[in-house]
């Protein structure tokens, strides 16, 4: 195996880690953290935070990056919103991330799902701020119109990499199409967040970069995350290189100037890392 | 009491693990949330917490051993 930089360290407490798994089987949940293998989960189940992962544990998709099982899906668990909600009140959580995977087989990509799960959090959790992570449905405006009816206060969609490397990274994505999901969220509902995220590290050049930044800021999208690709094994897109802890400053900053109201960029940050602080910090600076 | 400190699954379809350093030392005393040693898997290098107060009594895999998941790579000696 090939050493990892001196970055690429994180904490895990085998406690903190089974307490949390353990409570979301109990709830039969998913969370992204795991499923995804997550560097962060250590760090985050320590802190009792978790994202769930929603509709089932296989996606229809098969990103060429990602660590979540590309296989015939589950069956949609009715009672997933209020395990959902319970979880998160057990947890205390100040902030609920919800994702899920995509689910290409469902009429409405579970777009309705979504939006009972923010209802049910809402009302088991009145103090929790809400953000979901959601695929693209295809474009399909009704299915985003039933997740943003739900008022959730972060709308995240992740554009993931360049355009230029979507056929080899998502092929069965497009990049246009996710930009105008993003523009779209803005425009039905411009005084919700919206969000996305990008990994570096998949062979994308720095003008990509920031030809990418610009496209989304076109959509009116307020919150950036990047963070490092890491691959999750042999059978995964290459990875190009390591982006130093120095690249992701300077990534950071271009954002920052060119009109992101919070840029998270970091080796290892990822869409849901410390989301609480992003809402928090545009919602103090009352941008 | 003596408490074995196991192989953790980092990942869902992790099988064994690839111990990479120790932190500590047969003999030294450690906190719980200290580093006891280091899991490279693909992503990243997990630097694995003690869960417990006490005595490392036993070291039983090397740096550079892949350990099976659930396997014991030490023996802590909890203190009462």
């Amino acid at each position: 195996m090939e050493r990892k930089p001196a970055w690429l360290k994180v904490g895990y407490n085998p406690g903190a880690v089974g307490e949390i798994a353990q409570l979301m089987d109990e709830l039969n949940l998913n969370t992204v953290c795991r499923e995804a293998n997550c560097p962060n989960i250590g760090e985050c189940y320590q802190k009792h935070t978790a994202t769930f992962m929603i509709l089932g544990s296989r996606c229809t998709r098969n990103c060429r990056f990602c660590n979540v099982r590309c296989d015939a899906p589950d069956a949609v668990d009715p009672d997933e919103p209020a395990n959902v909600a319970a979880a998160a009140k057990r947890l205390k959580l100040r902030h609920a991330v919800v994702t899920s995977v995509t689910r290409d087989d469902l009429p409405d990509g579970g777009a309705a799902h979504f939006a009972a799960v923010i209802r049910a959090i809402r009302e088991t959790c009145p103090g929790t701020t809400v953000e979901v992570l959601v695929p693209d449905f295809g474009g399909d405006e009704r299915s985003l119109l039933a997740v943003l009816d739900a008022e959730p206060d972060v709308f995240n969609h992740n554009v993931e990499t360049v355009e230029a490397l979507y056929s080899l990274v998502r092929p069965q994505a497009r990049y246009q199409r996710s930009l105008e999901v993003l523009a779209f969220a803005k425009r039905a509902r411009p005084q919700g967040l919206t969000k996305t995220g990008f990994m570096v590290g998949l062979g994308e050049t720095d003008a990509q970069i920031a030809q990418l930044m610009d496209d989304v800021l076109k959509t009116g999208c307020d919150i950036l995350t990047i963070g490092q690709y890491l691959r999750p094994s042999a059978e995964h897109a290459e990875l190009a290189r390591y982006a130093t802890p120095g690249d992701f400053e300077r990534y950071r900053d271009l954002a920052l100037q060119k009109g992101f109201r919070y840029v998270a960029s970091a080796p290892l940050a990822r869409s849901s890392y410390r989301a609480h602080e992003a809402v928090q910090t545009i919602r103090k600076e009352g941008k | 009491m003596k408490r074995e400190i196991l192989m953790p699954k980092l990942r869902p379809e992790m099988e064994k693990g690839l111990l990479c350093a120790w932190n500590a030392q047969p003999g030294d005393r450690v906190q719980s949330g200290d580093v006891l040693f280091e899991v490279e898997t693909d992503k990243v290098v997990s630097q694995i917490e003690a869960d417990f107060s006490g005595i490392l009594s036993q070291v039983l895999a090397e740096e550079g051993d892949e350990v099976a998941v659930g396997a014991p790579v030490a023996v802590l000696e909890v203190e009462q």
